[in-house]
């Protein structure tokens, strides 16, 4: 019997349609916990990195932590791992809401898909019942079309996890949605999903979940919880004004990337589409995801004019990819880019940097007016908006949309105007001005990626300490140390944003109770590290080196024209050495021998 | 100078910004306006005589850690934000 874990996994091949149930293994769940760290183990096990992301050789793993639908704070979430089609790199995507709980209740910790199924099917799990049925119906529906008649179909009461056209028609940075407007977001998932032709996963469960330690586990959730109620930032910040309320105090510090970053970190807008301008003019009421008292989910109207419209978010990256980044001061018009997003199931924050860059190509007069179909400048409120819905649907110009601001800008012959690292888009901080971003970008194992080792924390809003953005010492430590433990967190199955008000103490000790796994704290953040490494080496063995550890041209040799840190570009020599060397890793930045018999990897 | 209220710290000032001549240091603006606002403002800057750790200070867009704290000199040019404690991702 396991704890906290149910033991049991799914295995479906959608090219001879067989399903298997198999016992997950206590020892990768000891050493990788669940998750982004056990769906990554399975791709590594069973997937060659040098796999095309879209051929039936490689999988596609849904992955719930040991904490996921437990009494822990904010435990809604899971991951969904594959190689990703955007970047080439191992793919790990966490989306909140509730799917990952029910698919716990109905007695699994994972699904593994392989193969590739001729017609478009998707997977109904009622309990012990698992099948295969045609999804034919339901192909070229929007996600919340989607989910309204799975659900009718199958069970009210059940979850549904879809992908929309985007995810059908391959869209690089397309989505996994869950609960309608839950995202597994980054790098593309979604397509993987839609050249299996899996079209959704629906899940309704009636068991439970045994902790190993009940009164200890009880004791570690609610202190964790008084906590978060207690803190300013997650009892009151996160559920008043979301995720937006970040835009002005990026603004103000000088670091908000404006017009695909040419302009420098000041936006003078940014006002006009912040998180209080949001709950000013369209917020209905916030919302949360399973088990979590923040509720920073954003339910959103417009309620008329040709933006008109109804849904949630936007959160603060996808904001800032339609506002700043693209010059837009016009919040309906990004409330609804944002929506659209959701629907067709893509990335509002690739879609958003891709069309900045492609408003940067047109300015430049390096694509033309008649291949877009009209004007494209920044500022442009209906284009992103018009964009946006024909990316996800592939049509006309949103046909080169779709394959993300690298190939746009390689094809038009200027790759550097793409603002993204191993071709994935780098959202809403500028490392010019916060250094230690500037580090996580070149590093994250997904490419340009903000959230894996959220410097921003300390270096901008001080948490837990106040790290100064402008100056490279220590950064590399620091970033460590937060890619280690949003491994952690990311395979556990609770929210990143419970590490505002709470530490690896209190996740351990929820660990500890609800799997009675014997992990000290050390165990646990080590176990981190073993996830960061893991990832890193499935990269290398793909064929990425240490040359794909490096940012735009933009960042490296243009100074940030404006702001307290005017002058400054990101100062990476400096930073990245320092980080191979906290690592473990060889002056290539290939882990040694000594660092992987140190990890058991 | 310019002074500009984000968050729920407008709630207390009932305004987004203010001009305010003639303070030399942080704090003696942050005094200013405690007298200005009132009470509830004061309780919401400062822990006795400390700044609060739920509030955030930029002079230029630079964290006033990384100056002189409640000692930081003021130029009649200068804009200072005031945030409450926030977060995001």
């Amino acid at each position: 019997m396991m704890f906290g874990w149910t033991g049991k996994l799914l295995r479906v091949n959608l090219t001879d349609g067989t399903i298997a149930k198999e016992a997950l293994n206590i020892e990768d769940a000891r050493k990788y916990l669940g998750g982004r760290g056990l769906g990554t183990k399975m791709i590594m096990d069973e997937v060659d990195p040098k796999v095309d992301p879209f051929s039936p050789e490689n999988k596609l793993i849904f992955m719930t932590g040991p904490l996921t639908g437990t009494l822990a704070s904010s435990g809604g979430r899971y991951e969904v791992v594959s190689k990703a089609p955007l970047t080439g790199t191992i793919g790990a995507s966490n989306s909140g809401g509730h799917f990952g709980p029910e698919l716990k209740y109905a007695g699994y910790d994972g699904i593994i898909f392989e193969g590739e199924s001729d017609k478009p099917v998707y997977l109904y799990i009622n309990d012990d019942e698992v099948e295969l049925r045609s999804a034919e119906h339901l192909w070229g529906k929007t996600v919340f079309d989607t989910t309204d008649e799975l659900l009718k179909e199958t069970a009210e009461d059940a979850r549904v996890a879809c992908i929309g056209p985007g995810g059908e028609l391959k869209v690089l940075f397309a989505t996994v949605m869950n609960d309608k407007n839950r995202a597994a977001g980054r790098s593309g998932l979604g397509a993987v999903m839609g050249s299996k032709k899996l079209k959704a996963v629906v899940a309704r469960g009636t068991k439970s979940i045994k902790a190993a330690k009940p009164e200890e586990f009880l004791e570690s959730c609610t202190d964790a919880r008084r906590k978060l109620k207690e803190h300013p930032v997650t009892g009151t910040g996160l559920p008043t004004y979301g995720t937006e309320i970040l835009v002005n105090i990026l603004n103000q510090s000088g670091a908000l990337p404006t017009r695909n970053w040419r302009d420098g970190g000041y936006f003078e807008h940014a006002e006009e589409t912040s998180g209080e301008a949001l709950v000013d003019k369209y917020l209905v009421k916030n919302k949360g995801c399973f088990g979590c008292n923040m509720g920073c989910g954003r339910v959103t109207r417009i309620p008329d004019g040709k933006f008109k419209g109804f849904g949630e978010g936007p959160e603060y990256e996808a904001g800032w990819s339609y506002g700043a980044d693209c010059g837009v001061s016009d919040l309906a018009a990004i409330c609804k880019a944002n929506f659209i997003c959701n629907e067709l199931g893509i990335d509002p924050i690739t879609m958003g940097s891709t069309i900045a860059c492609a408003m940067e190509l047109y300015e430049k007069g390096l694509i033309k007016r008649e291949e877009i179909g009209g004007s494209l400048n920044f500022g442009d409120a209906d284009a992103i908006v018009e964009l946006t819905r024909k990316t996800g649907l592939r049509e006309g110009f949103g046909n080169k949309l779709a394959e993300g601001s690298y190939r746009l800008a390689e094809s038009y012959g200027h790759p550097e105007l793409s603002m993204s690292v191993k071709k994935q888009e780098m959202p809403a901080y500028d490392g010019r001005g916060v250094q230690g971003m500037g580090l996580e970008y070149a590093t994250s194992n997904r490419g340009g990626c903000h959230v894996r080792g959220y410097l921003t924390s300390p270096e901008i809003l001080g948490i837990p300490a106040k790290l100064d953005p402008l100056v490279t010492e220590d950064k590399a430590g620091w970033l460590k140390t937060f890619q280690d433990l949003t491994a952690v967190v990311d395979s556990v199955g609770i929210c990143l944003f419970t590490t505002f008000g709470i530490g690896l103490k209190e996740i351990s000790d929820m660990l500890r109770g609800a799997t009675g796994m014997d992990l000290s704290d050390e165990d646990v953040l080590k176990a981190g590290e073993r996830i960061w490494n893991l990832e890193r080496l499935f990269n290398l063995k793909a064929g990425f080196t240490k040359k794909d550890d490096t940012l735009p041209e933009r960042l490296l040799k243009e100074p940030l024209p404006n702001g307290p840190g005017k002058g400054k570009v990101v100062e990476l020599d400096t930073m990245l050495k320092e980080y191979y060397e906290v690592r473990g890793w060889d002056e290539a930045g290939v882990p040694t021998g000594e660092k992987k018999k140190e990890l058991a990897l | 100078m310019i002074i500009k209220f984000f968050a729920l710290i407008r709630d207390y000032t009932g305004s987004k910004e203010i001009s305010v001549e003639g303070c030399h240091t942080l704090r003696e603006l942050l005094n200013k306006l405690c007298s200005r606002y009132g009470k509830s403002f004061s309780e919401k800057l400062f822990a006795g005589d400390r700044l609060s750790e739920d509030i955030i200070i930029l002079v230029n867009g630079r964290h006033i850690e990384h100056l002189k704290g409640l000692d930081t000199g003021l130029e009649e040019n200068d804009e200072i934000s005031i945030f409450p404690r926030i977060a995001g991702g």
